[in-house]
């Protein structure tokens, strides 16, 4: 017994190590299940109070591209509200006179955007991340989807009071269905791991017509909307089996400068994900 | 002595906001990323109580994992290193040296470059290996792996010859 105490003394900075080292793999291992606690990450207080402060500088000196990108986005929209205005009128010219239709006819939107500035981005890595100014008390939640000005970015991960972390498409833990805009058959969208501009489309059938830059889009999904821009094929890539085949695509959201994100509240959600569990 | 652990301190806190700051946003062709953290625990004095050092070198590395997402990774290659510290100094460094004296470029390259490329591989291997148990692409995780060792010994070295030289003006 004494010699197994002088034993442990006597290499106790190793058994120090060891102990510490196990605590960090343990942690590693944790890490893979799909909800973690806020105060390991980026969006607790100290860590995106530091972050924030930071990405203030560094926006600044983007706020010429940001500005230019916001103006197209506006001229865009400007054209969508003539555009719908003008349908208006030619509607209400026959119909506006029968009060009683008109009360039901617009229906709460289904969808609400949520903007929200990213204050931290990791594109270097295996696992990527990335954290946004807002949080539960913005509204956001667990599991909502998140979109730039261009396309998907990824979804909502942990929630702290006043930031999230969301897992974006290039990380090898996302999947989402995803289809051809003139298509009717679903695949899957993951990232391989080799490259942040371009990502997988896979479980294709084989007899799926390719054409270089064909929109890929979202498809069923509980967490977008249907019709969402993901990005360009590319080339087609390699399959894992031969049932299949797999495109290489590349992505419309840039990782390298991307600063605003719209997150996409949901309001039907919960009715939906509930109504498909009492089913299993 | 009460300086040293004040500055060593200081040291600490400015390479994790580097680190976190800086140097993370750093994707050379999309494959390098230095992590130039570990310079904290090249440079402590090396006669330097084990304990501290392994201690030190949990507490950097777990920080570092709360600021980029990676519960655990960070904090077990740091601290394998720490408790590699000692027999990989007495691999490189003759006995006389030991107690205050702080290795650097300019007072011993030959030996500090030795044990900073070491030092460097082993905390980068531990980092990569355990980033990647989920993904299978091994000449990827080589070409990273390698060019990651080369740029952060290459601006590991340049920090060390800087700081050197303001040592000497003041």
């Amino acid at each position: 017994m004494r010699n197994l105490l002088n034993y442990i003394l006597r290499n106790s900075a190793w058994f120090l190590a060891f102990l510490l080292i196990a605590f960090s793999i343990y942690l590693v291992f944790k890490h893979n299940s799909y909800q973690r606690s806020v105060y390991l990450s980026s969006a607790n207080k100290i860590t995106g109070e530091i972050y924030r402060v930071s990405d203030d500088v560094s926006s600044f000196f983007h706020l010429k591209s940001n500005n230019q990108q916001l103006l197209e986005r506006t001229a865009e929209l400007e054209k969508v509200v003539q555009l719908l205005k003008t349908q208006i009128e030619t509607l209400s010219k026959d119909t506006s006179a029968i009060v009683s239709f008109t009360i039901d006819s617009i229906q709460p939107a289904q969808f609400e955007f949520i903007s929200a500035k990213v204050v931290n981005i990791s594109v270097s890595k295996f696992n990527n991340s990335l954290t946004i100014n807002k949080g539960s008390l913005d509204g956001i939640k667990p599991d909502m989807g998140v979109i730039s000005h261009s396309g998907v970015v990824g979804v909502v991960r942990t929630v702290s009071d006043h930031f999230s972390v969301i897992i974006p498409i290039i990380n090898p833990k996302f999947r989402l269905g995803a289809k051809l805009i003139n298509s009717d058959n679903f695949g899957s969208i993951s990232w391989d791991g080799n490259n942040i501009e371009e990502a997988q489309l896979r479980e294709l059938p084989k007899h799926e017509n390719f054409n270089e830059n064909d929109t890929v889009v979202t498809g069923f999904s509980r967490i977008f909307p249907e019709g969402i821009v993901i990005g360009y094929t590319k080339d087609i890539g390699v399959s894992m089996d031969d049932n299949f085949s797999t495109f290489n695509i590349t992505l419309a959201t840039n990782f390298h400068t991307l600063q605003h994100v719209l997150v996409i509240d949901d309001k039907y959600y919960h009715e939906r994900t509930s109504l498909e569990a009492s089913v299993n | 002595m009460k300086l040293d652990y004040l500055y060593e301190i200081l040291l600490f806190a400015i390479l994790i906001l580097l680190q976190v700051l800086v140097f993370n946003q750093i994707s050379v062709f999309g494959f390098a990323t230095p992590f130039l953290y570990i310079y904290f625990l090249l440079k402590l004095p090396m006669g330097r109580n084990v304990f501290y050092v392994i201690i030190m070198g949990f507490l950097m590395g777990f920080i570092i994992d709360i600021f980029l997402n990676t519960p655990g990774i960070n904090a077990a290659a740091t601290t394998f290193v720490a408790a590699l510290r000692r027999p990989l100094l007495r691999l490189f460094f003759t006995k006389e040296e030991f107690e205050n004296f702080v290795p650097g470029i300019n007072s011993a390259s030959g030996p500090f470059i030795r044990f900073a490329v070491l030092s460097v591989t082993i905390h980068q291997t531990v980092i990569f290996g355990l980033e990647a148990v989920s993904l299978f692409n091994i000449n990827i995780l080589l070409l990273r792996l390698l060019a990651s060792i080369v740029l952060t010994l290459v601006l590991l070295f340049a920090l060390d010859s800087f700081r050197f030289k303001k040592f000497i003006s003041e």
